[in-house]
């Protein structure tokens, strides 16, 4: 199912050490290794117990999946319950309870505290911070306030409401966005991979204060069985992978996990000019979090490094998809059976501002003309009126950036 | 008109040796522009006349019914939605034009309609029929619950059609067909012709290349998937036979496939509507290519795959949602077949042509 890719080194050490089924560290047993093994799952352990945890990652999953289908189902959701899914807090700061599940209900994540947060990216940026959060609340404000009332209503340029997309109907703003969309493609970058390329895989948060002698030591946190420097590994894992009932060998089952990462990591690995990209990252998950274990911190940050550039490239590739198609359909006279795509792509784009470039350590296009892109894509009277030869423009600038082409993209 | 290419091919094969090769032809050397008017003019604006007169005495004998409800004029009604729903087979597959601009086609062929959205807006009297959300809400689906569903007893349907707010919403489900029927007949009349048949050329939105990408699109989801894999359980690991076309007239979801295969493969073999004789085609294109596959015409593959499909539904009993119940193997036998010619069709054909297909599946939400 999965093809080799043979662009990495590592898949050798990876073979080698098929016939490993786990990574045991004993805790008070240095182990020296010459050659890192990655094991064959995602598999750690410490006294024969496992040191892989990332709740709170699977919590903020599950999260953007009740907002997002909140958004679209309108079922009773209101502007407040709404902000307070994303924010898991009433407006006064005081506790709320606005997910069906109960264990969501008791956590103390958010979504909100995690988008556009990331050490590398945004801790001396609160402004731009406090920006991009309230932009996703403007979204999934609009969706109660503009689209739900006008329900039952036929949109038009100016007017919330229906459309028809084959024979499916969508929802959209008064210029034609699709807010569920929005948001949901704009968490991907916002929260998602920002958390993991900008802050879990980054170096300066690996090895934080003692993080790098604790590890040595094997030194777990109060009352866990994790090193630190384990953990917050585990937590870009859980990202991309958190959701799985199987979360030690996700890409057994061919579903996706979630509508976020997984999806489409996965939809990128079934497109034959990339294919192997989605087991690329999950190798390179585990020979970093095997390279911790073994105190090869090179080792951990060159996988650092090959994940932030496959999932970014998963992102950049779902944004040019999503504009092109957008483009093919208003060029064939479809204009309103563009909004689902154009939607999609305005959430992809966003989310290209949390992509992270490991030549360049910053975002494959330049923040401000990323911004810009959103800008130009959503002004006016949005959908309704935008150019085909602008997202033309838009998807060959991204694609060269990343350098693939237009074509691999939409085959 | 003979194309200046066209009559040099003409000469140069006649002073070929016989045998053999064909001359290569390029595509460009067929006359699109000949079998877009054959389409517009002898397949496609007849075959609408059809359906919008049958659509039309659909309203009439609405209108005969709600202004006296009997179990006559309600066995008149039926005859009348039969008729439409048979016609509406020959149409289907032109979703272009004004036609897809309005969504003819979800306006008035989703199934399973939605019982209890009718339901509920009969009671309610309040319902806009030109929203999306509203497609399994009306149509000929609808038409058939209302007519056929609402009882075992026709008394009790009449008397229950016959009431003011059903009576109303069986009013607006005819006219409201007729009206799209007629604008959609109206376009093509009145100017869509002239530009469908100039649009000859071989771009992705140019006329031949939608046809034929509608040509396939109606062939695999609604005669494939709609009428046999849905309710065979292909998709969806058990069979659904509420998921039948007409699924509230037990025995007339076959005479439905027929008609619809029938139109499929006239349609391939250019036949003029109500009428016998093949004209310029899908397949005298293949033929004119001298396209092959395994050492036969693939135009002979293709009408020999619709023929063994029909062959196969002997086998099937007329009321499909029994035969998935009692024996589903030979529905899915029937799917086998029919999926051949999409290989044949979307696969070969569409290369042999140099069409690309315009459609994919919905990326899921």
């Amino acid at each position: 199912m999965f093809k080799q890719s043979i662009t990495n080194s590592f898949i050798l050490l990876s073979a080698a050490a098929l016939s490993m089924a786990s990574c045991d560290t004993k805790s008070k047993e240095p182990t020296t290794l010459t050659t890192v093994e990655a094991p064959e799952t995602y598999t750690f352990t410490r006294d024969g117990k496992s040191t892989v945890s990332f709740s709170g990652q699977t919590d903020r999953i599950q999260m953007s999946e009740e907002l997002t289908a909140a958004m679209k189902a309108n079922g009773g959701a209101t502007e407040t319950s709404l902000l307070e899914m994303f924010r898991n807090q009433k407006a006064d700061g005081s506790d709320a309870s606005p997910f069906t599940s109960e264990s969501l209900n008791s956590s103390s994540k958010s979504i909100k505290e995690k988008v556009a947060a990331s050490k590398d990216y945004y801790s001396s940026n609160t402004t731009e911070s406090a920006a991009i959060k309230k932009q996703l609340e403007d979204w999934v404000k609009a969706q109660a306030t503009d689209v739900f009332p006008n329900w039952q209503v036929l949109a038009k340029s100016g007017v919330a409401g229906q459309i028809a997309d084959g024979d499916k109907t969508r929802y959209v703003s008064g210029s034609g966005f699709e807010y569920n969309q929005l948001v949901g493609k704009g968490l991907i970058g916002s929260l998602m991979l920002d958390q993991i390329a900008n802050n879990y895989l980054s170096a300066v948060v690996l090895d934080e204060g003692t993080n790098r002698t604790d590890n040595e030591n094997g030194v777990v946190g109060e009352g866990k069985n994790y090193t630190n420097m384990e953990h917050k590994w585990d937590e870009a894992y859980g990202y991309v992978f958190g959701n799985s009932p199987n979360p030690e060998n996700p890409l057994a089952n061919i579903e996706a996990d979630d509508d976020f990462l997984n999806k489409y990591l996965r939809s990128v690995d079934g497109d034959s000019d990339f294919a192997g990209i989605a087991k690329e990252v999950f190798d390179a998950f585990k020979l970093g979090r095997a390279a911790i274990v073994a105190g090869d911190y090179e080792l951990r940050d060159q996988q650092a490094n090959i994940i932030r550039e496959r999932l970014s490239k998963v992102v950049g590739i779902r944004a040019v998809y999503y504009l092109q198609k957008g483009k093919e359909q208003i060029e064939a006279g479809n204009r309103t059976g563009a909004f689902h795509s154009l939607s999609e792509g305005v959430g992809f784009t966003l989310s290209l501002r949390f992509t992270r470039n490991p030549a360049t350590n910053s975002p494959y296009l330049p923040s401000q003309e990323i911004l810009a892109f959103v800008e130009a894509l959503t002004k006016g009277n949005g959908f309704w009126e935008v150019s085909p030869e602008l997202l033309g423009q838009m998807s060959g600038r991204i694609a060269s950036q990343f350098g693939f082409t237009e074509a691999q993209v939409t085959n | 008109m003979i194309p200046c290419c066209l009559v040099l091919l003409i000469l140069a094969h006649f002073g070929c040796d016989s045998g053999t090769d064909k001359l290569p032809d390029s595509k460009e050397s067929f006359d699109r522009r000949a079998m877009l008017q054959h389409w517009a003019d002898q397949i496609i604006i007849p075959s609408y006349e059809h359906y919008n007169s049958k659509v039309t005495v659909l309203h009439v004998s609405t209108d005969q019914f709600t202004s006296s409800p009997s179990i006559e004029n309600l066995m008149a009604l039926r005859t009348a939605w039969k008729e439409a729903y048979l016609a509406w087979q020959w149409v289907s597959m032109y979703e272009i034009g004004k036609a897809e601009a309005i969504n003819f086609r979800n306006f008035t062929n989703i199934f399973p309609t939605n019982t209890e959205g009718i339901t509920k807006n009969i009671k309610s009297g309040n319902y806009n029929l030109e929203l999306p959300s509203k497609f399994a809400e009306q149509g000929l689906p609808a038409l058939d619950y209302l007519i056929n569903g609402l009882g075992k007893d026709d008394q009790v349907v009449v008397n229950i059609l016959g009431s003011v707010d059903y009576a109303n919403y069986l009013t607006d489900l005819t006219s409201r067909l007729s009206n799209l029927s007629n604008e959609v007949l109206s376009d093509w009349k009145g100017g869509f012709r002239d530009r469908y048949i100039e649009n000859s050329g071989s771009s992705g939105t140019s006329s031949v290349d939608k046809t034929v990408n509608d040509f396939m699109y109606d062939y695999e989801k609604f005669l494939r998937a709609g009428k046999i894999g849905i309710p065979a359980g292909v998709f969806s690991g058990s069979p659904i036979p509420k998921a039948v076309e007409a699924r509230f007239s037990p025995g007339f979801s076959k005479e439905l496939f027929l008609e619809n295969l029938k139109a499929s493969q006239d349609f391939f073999n250019g036949i003029a509507f109500g009428k016998d004789g093949e004209g310029v085609s899908l397949k005298s294109y293949l033929d004119h290519l001298g396209t092959e596959k395994d050492g036969a015409k693939l135009s002979d593959l293709i009408n020999g795959q619709f023929d063994k499909s029909r062959e196969t539904s002997g086998l099937v009993d007329s009321d499909f949602a029994k035969q998935v119940h009692q024996d589903n193997t030979q529905m899915l036998k029937l799917y086998d077949e029919l999926q051949k010619n999409v290989i044949l069709i979307k696969v070969d054909m569409m290369q042999a042509l140099n069409i690309a297909v315009d459609y994919v599946d919905a990326d899921g939400d």
